[in-house]
Formats: structure tokens, sequence, C-alpha cells
């Protein structure tokens, strides 16, 4: 375990292409650790360079020690030679050689799918990842994505309310919570599913760290939905990833003159799947559920007038109070009260204070 | 010769009697004062001198003393001139002194005998009222100012030399009369000037009904200033004893010479964010007020809160909750009044527009960091906070004619005053906004279905005890301004919508 650990630490010193090289040729992690310097560089495996980090690695710590603290944080290494190592990835050529996992991996027989976007996102766009987290995880399909602010976050959420497992995939050690916000969501993942890392426990969450995370999430999934995306978007090119990798890539539509979703309608224009409805994606995957499932349960008889007005002026995209009050002719004291009322009854949701935005039905 | 004039000084925006004695005896010429002086009076002795020799008298080779006494109480400024004038000539026997004693003489003395206006007259008038004394000499530029003090004579003077005839009983100096011509008050703005943004003119009248302070949250052009600025105006309309406070205070300053008359509309004070703590609070060697105490009576209002410095605003703590700010320097702790109703305006994020995601792409971090340019402490001590969004041309326009003016918002707001006053009869509370936290449950009482909502919210936006109590006291507000003595579910929802902001709001 001493070497496969040391082997994994140094993808991030000499690049995942020549580890995955190395430890094709040779037979484990051990024999490449034991190989004299010339022996590395002799047959082009690795340049004169890479081979002398490769060198300089095997005397900095104590690999012994490392891999013992990294138990004891309820870490394992899982590397491509190992039966668990997961199917999904192991296709690749850049692949990674080690996954650190707190918790499972998403299993084999499951479905898989990753909801990603925009950490700056819209109400608009946490609500519709968050109600497709949800669908998909009552479905069945396990939900991967980044743990970041915004729609990876409320992807996770999602999915964690409808039930199921979610996979984080983190762009720093799998014992490192970044952001730090977001503790509680950690927590309940490393329970419901599973933190997975190519980095070694402890290491920060470095920007070059990210675009590599992102090849593994797309990996990860059988298909990948992008929320909300501007448009130069790192989720553009998790999709790109995606395609490359033979995903099937979904975006939710939205406004023209939106800023956050100008990159997922291009998306769209480019031939990625079209989210209509939640109903209809999971017809998309072939996941049949009952037509009732998503029937409206907003009636209007449960209602009051004025919470009937206001609902009627509501929609997925943030409306002010001031808007409100003036749409509907209400009084200042009236509307508050049908507001309160609605948000109570779950059909409305306070996204800012002040700012309001009607709730997918569930 | 032996004689006494008083006279007084200032002290915050009280008055302290002082007496300027003068002796004229044998002796080696000389003119002496003693009665620990500052140095602006130590000069009074040369401005004196020259003047009255220009007057037409000639000193006489004595040894002329005078003492300021209290000895203890360190005398600054330039209002003893007159005074030490009037004394010495009285000593000389040029001035008959049976008008004297009933006289209160203040003014400083150029070289040719002229009077120049000072500070502080109004609470040396008031200060005289209070000694019995009959009437008042006083520069002709601080008349109108002294005058409002009421219930003493005024005798506005141009000159030392008329000063010293009208004593001697050769001119007949008419009582200045104060023009009573009644105004109506007029601040030159008005709420009917507000379109649209019904939700934040609701809460100002909540703010000014229940003295609640009041952070207003908005993208540039929501109109977050045009709202404070029209909050004086549906404030209730200045009792006497106000008005005399404040005008004392902008009396000490010499603010109040400038002005026409007695302040009679609520001050709206909006200070640069660059101030400092001391232009806040109040400061220097011998302290004047500051805008904190401009405000006094009126609205203090912060615009652009974030670009304070963090340290100036966090001593507004103190003031906030004694109503009064002290200020201690070498001569003595001065105090002046402050109570305000605060007012302040802040973008929610760097750029203003957070969360119009469409113009904003501030990060959470840059977020928080703005926002914690804040203090927390500070943000304790605000009550309501609304969210204000930005306006399109045809909300800003529309119904113009229709909108409230200031005047039939501020009739409600009396009525609500007066409802607090009568809760709060017998006790130092005043108002909703100063219920003691240990007083909540006495005066904010919930039924059972409103304890049920409370415990709901509490949970559910994970509150304070500190956020919980400021709800419960805009609920009484709110449950005042529909005459309710009860506090119903509907009260609390709205005083929920005004809840303080938390730093948890923007996360998630």
């Amino acid at each position: 375990m001493k070497y496969k650990y040391w082997l994994a630490c140094m993808v991030e010193r000499i690049g995942i292409r020549n580890v995955r090289r190395l430890s094709e040729r040779y037979r484990d992690a051990k024999e490449i650790f034991d190989q004299p310097k010339e022996k590395l560089c002799a047959d082009g495996t690795l340049t004169e360079s890479a081979a002398e980090k490769l060198i300089c690695g095997r005397l900095e710590s104590d690999w012994e020690d490392e891999v013992e603290k990294m138990r004891e944080k309820g870490i394992r290494l899982v590397t491509i030679e190992e039966g668990d190592y997961p199917l999904r990835l192991k296709e690749f050529r850049d692949a990674p050689y080690g996954l650190f996992v707190k918790g499972r991996l998403p299993s084999e027989e499951n479905r898989t799918a990753a909801i990603i976007g925009a950490r700056q996102c819209t109400p608009y766009g946490r609500e519709m990842a968050e109600g497709l987290g949800k669908t998909l995880a009552s479905a069945g399909v396990e939900v991967v994505s980044g743990m970041a602010k915004g729609i990876d976050g409320a992807g996770h959420f999602g999915a964690l309310a409808g039930g199921g497992s979610t996979y984080a995939v983190l762009g720093c050690g799998a014992d490192v919570c970044y952001p730090s916000g977001n503790m509680d969501l950690y927590r309940r993942i490393e329970t419901e599913g599973g933190i997975i890392s190519e980095y070694p426990p402890g290491s920060a969450p470095l920007p070059a760290h990210f675009p590599m995370r992102n090849r593994i999430i797309s990996g990860l999934s059988d298909l990948v939905v992008i929320v909300e995306a501007r448009m130069k978007s790192g989720s553009l090119i998790t999709a790109d990833l995606a395609l490359e990798q033979g995903r099937d890539v979904y975006a939710v539509p939205g406004r023209i003159g939106d800023a956050l979703s100008c990159g997922t309608n291009r998306l769209i224009k480019q031939g990625a799947g079209i989210i209509l409805s939640r109903e209809d994606f999971l017809k998309d995957l072939q996941i049949f559920c009952e037509e009732s499932k998503f029937k409206k349960k907003f009636s209007k008889n449960s209602l009051e007038k004025g919470e009937v007005l206001v609902y009627s002026v509501l929609d997925l995209h943030s409306k002010n109070i001031n808007e409100i009050i003036d749409e509907t002719n209400l009084s200042a004291a009236e509307c508050v009260c049908a507001l309160a009322g609605l948000e109570e009854k779950g059909y409305i949701r306070e996204v800012f204070q002040n700012y309001y935005i009607r709730r997918l039905e569930d | 010769m032996y004689s006494v004039v008083s006279t007084a000084i200032v002290r915050g925006i009280e008055s302290l009697e002082v007496f300027v004695e003068a002796d004229v005896s044998d002796g080696m010429p000389l003119f002496d004062m003693v009665g620990f002086l500052g140095s602006e009076v130590k000069e009074a002795r040369e401005r004196v001198r020259t003047a009255i020799r220009n007057l037409g008298y000639a000193l006489p080779a004595k040894r002329i003393t005078v003492n300021l006494s209290p000895a203890d109480v360190r005398k600054s400024g330039s209002s003893f001139d007159l005074a030490i004038a009037v004394s010495v000539l009285a000593a000389l026997g040029a001035i008959r002194c049976e008008r004297i004693d009933e006289m209160l003489i203040a003014g400083e003395v150029t070289l040719n005998g002229a009077l120049l206006p000072i500070e502080g007259a109004l609470p040396m008038a008031d200060k005289a009222k209070q000694m019995g004394k009959s009437a008042c000499i006083l520069p002709y530029q601080n008349a109108q100012e002294a005058s409002l003090a009421g219930g003493i004579k005024i005798y506005g003077m141009k000159s030392l030399g008329q000063v010293v005839r009208f004593l001697n009983g050769e001119e007949e100096v008419a009582e200045y009369v104060r023009k009573t011509g009644k105004k109506e008050r007029e601040y030159g703005v008005d709420f009917s000037e507000i379109s649209g943004q019904q939700f934040l003119k609701r809460a100002c009248e909540v703010a000014v009904s229940g003295r609640h302070n009041i952070l207003m949250i908005g993208p540039p052009g929501a109109g977050k200033t045009m709202a404070a600025k029209r909050l004086p105006t549906i404030l209730p309309p200045l009792t006497a004893k106000e008005q005399l406070e404040i005008s004392k205070i902008y009396s000490v300053s010499g603010m109040l010479r400038e002005r026409e008359a007695l302040v009679e509309e609520r001050p709206f004070r909006s200070p640069h964010h660059t101030i400092t703590a001391q232009g806040l609070l109040g400061g220097g060697r011998y302290p004047k007020p500051g805008e904190i105490s401009f405000a006094h009576g009126g609205v203090l209002f912060l615009d652009e809160l974030t670009e304070f410095e963090k340290s100036t605003i966090e001593v507004l703590r103190q003031p906030l909750e004694e109503r009064r700010v002290e200020i201690t320097r070498f001569f003595g702790t001065y105090s002046y009044p402050a109570d305000i109703l605060l007012a302040a305006a802040m973008n929610p994020c760097a750029c203003g527009y957070y969360p119009d995601r469409n113009k904003c792409a501030c990060s959470d971090s840059v977020i928080r960091h703005y926002l914690k340019k804040v203090s927390q402490p500070f943000l304790d001590r605000i009550d309501i906070c609304v969210e204000a969004p930005r306006l399109n041309y045809a909300q800003l326009t529309a119904r113009s004619k229709e909108n409230e003016t200031s005047a039939q918002i501020r009739e409600r707001v009396i009525r609500v005053q007066e409802i607090q006053k009568q809760r709060f009869q017998g006790t130092d509370i005043g108002c909703n906004s100063r219920i003691p936290s240990f007083a909540i449950d006495r005066y904010c009482a919930l039924g059972e279905k409103q304890e049920a909502y409370m415990r709901q919210i509490y949970r559910r936006l994970s509150l304070t005890a500190r956020s919980y109590h400021k709800i419960l006291k805009v609920a009484r507000t709110i449950a005042d301004m529909e005459e309710s003595g009860e506090i119903l579910l509907s009260h609390l929802m709205e005083a929920v919508c005004y809840r303080g902001m938390d730093q948890k709001i923007w996360e998630r």
C-alpha cells in the first residue's frame, strides 16, 4: 500500500500520463519505487526531469506513516490495479491512477448522473438543480457533482432530499471541506454516498486541480446535466470532456438574455439534450414513473384569495416584494401575509431577503 | 473701586455662571487678569484696554485687577471681552452699577469697540433666566437666537459705546422682539414624490412609528437615499422643549446665527463616509458636538454604510443606547444629547446588483468580504432591514398623483406614537424600539397561534435571541399601527420580512 500511495501522490508532480505509462510498464508500484533513475529514463518512459522528481519523492516522507494517517481519517485508496476501481473510468487514457475515497464509490449497477453548473447561480438554477437532483435520486439514479457552491451543492442537496446516494468529487484532499461553508453537506455526503478525490489527503484546493477533477465527474457519470453556465464557463469545458468520454449531455434551457443561461442555451443549439420538464427528462432516460407523480398538487382551494393572486405573479425567477405589491395592487400588509402563507405551505421560497420565487412542485 | 459683572461660559449645551470682578486700586500701574484663563481670554486684556481707550476713556495709572470666578473652571473663548470691559469701566466709575446686577453680559470686543458675535448665546440666555436675571446684553447678531430662550429680555448691541450709554441710561435700546410669524414646516421634499417602492415606504413608516433604526439595501438607483431624506418629514412636529434643545446644540456650534429662526424642522444629517469618529461623535480640545448630536431629534443617515470605517461606525453603539454622547477631554467631561433615528443604506454586494445575476458576478467570498465591512454589533442595533429593487421608468413615473403625502403619513405616525406614550407611561421606555429584553414578555405577549408561528420561524430562519426580540418589537409597532392591542399573526409575518440582515442570508 505504501508504494501505491507514493505513486498516487506522484501524479501531481509528473502528470497522470507518466504515472499511467509507468504503471502499465511495471508490475506494480513497488517495482517502480525500486527502479534506479537510469532505468526509468532509459526506454523513454520518463524524461530526465520527471524521473528526477520521482526519485526525490521517494525519500520525501515516511510513506508508511502517511498511509497510516490516511487510514485514521477514514480514507482509503483505490488504485486502477484494484478490482473495485470504477469501470466507468478504467477505459480512459488519462483515468486517475488512484482515487482517495471517504465513504463509497458510485455503484456499477445503478445509473449515475452529474449535475453541474455555475457557482454564482440564480435562484432559478438552484431550484432546477435541486429539483433534478431529487427527481433523479428518487428514480434510483446516483448523483455525482463537485460540492461547489451554487448548482453543484444544490444538486447534492436535491439528491439527499430524494433519498438517494450522491458523490462529491473534490479538487482537494478528500479530508478537506472546500468550500468550507459546505460542511453540513460534506458530512451528509460522506455517509449517504462518498467523497472522492484524485489528490492525497491534505491537498489544498489549487486552481489547477479543478479541470482535472471535472474529468472524473463526467467520467463517473453516465450522463451530464448542465443547469446554468455563463458563456465562458468551466461547466462548458466539462461538457466537452463529457462528450469526448462518450457521455450524454443535457442542458437546462433559460431565457434569452439571462447571462447564466447563455452557456446552456448554446449547448442545446450544439445538440445537447434539452430538459423540458423533469417528467420529460425521465422519459428521455427511459425511466418510467407514474404520471401522477408530477401532477400539480397545487389547488386553489387550499389557498386564500390574496395567496392565489400573489402566487400568480410569481415564477421561477426571483421577484422583490416591492414588485409583487406593484403587480398585485395589494397593500404591503396583505402581500406580506400572502407571502408568509404561501411559504408556510411550501409553494414559494424566499431566496434572499424580500425576494421570492415559486417552488417546483414535488 | 470694585465691581462685579455676570457672564457665562458654555460647557456642552449647558451654561455655567461666571463672575467677572474688577478692582482699581492705588499701586504700580498694571492691568492684571487671573482666574484659570485660556490664552484667548488672556488676550482679552489687550483688546479691552485698547477698546476702552478708543472709547475715549483714559485708563488711569492705577493697579487694575480682574478676576474671573469660579477660579477652578477653565475659561476659554472670546465671549468674556464685553463683560471684562464693562466690569473695568464700572470699577473706574464710568458706568453706573445699578443696572449691571440684573444683567448677563457677553460678547467679543474689537479694538475699536465694536461687538462680534459669540457661540452659545442661547444656552447663556437660558442660564440667565435660571439665574433670575432680567436681561441679557449680547452682540446684536446673537440677539435672535438668544431670544429663543423666552422669558428674558434680550438687548442686541453693536458697540461697547452703546453698551456704556445704555447702562448709564443715556440711550434707550429697544428689547429684541422675535418675529413670531409661525411658518409652516418646510422640508422641501415629500413622500409623495416616491412612486412604487410601496414596501420600502411602508418600512419607513414602521421605522418612524416605533423609532426603529432602519437599514435599506438595494442596487444604485433604488431610491434609498430619496426615502431616507424624507424620513424627517413624517416625524411628529418638534415640541418646544425639543426645539430649544436642538437649537442649543446648533447655538454652541455657531450654526444658529446663519439660520433664520429657531430650529423648527427635524434635522436630517448625512455625513460623508470619510468622516472620522470625532466628527461623528463630537470632539476637540473643548469638545464640540458631532454629527450624531446635530441629528438629535431627527435622522442620522449613513449612506454607503460599507464605505465607513468600521471603527468609526462602532463608536455609535453606545450613544445609540444611551441617547447621549459623553466626551471626556483634559478640561472635563462634556455631554451632548443624541436621540436619533438612525437610517443607513448600502448595496447588497461590491458591484451593487446582487441578486440580479445578469449584472452581478460577485462570488460568495467577494460578497462575504463586502458585508464583513459592516460591524455585527452595529447591525444588532438596527431593527428593520429592507430590500429595495431598482425601479424601471414605468414604475418610477406611475401613479404619482395617488401617492400619499408626508402629511398624511405623519398624522398616522403621531397617533401611533401617542399609543406608545400611553403604554409606557411611568416608565422611561418611551417607544417600542426601546423595550428592554426583560420587558418583552410584558409588552409583546403572544397568543397561542402566534407563539407556534414564531417557533416555526425561529427554527427555519435559525434566529438568535436578539433577532427574535427585534421581530417582536417591530411586530408591536405594526400592531399599534393597526390599533390592535394584541399582536396578530399578520403583524408577526410583516415583522419577519423586516428582520435584520443575518450573515446567513447571503449564503446558501
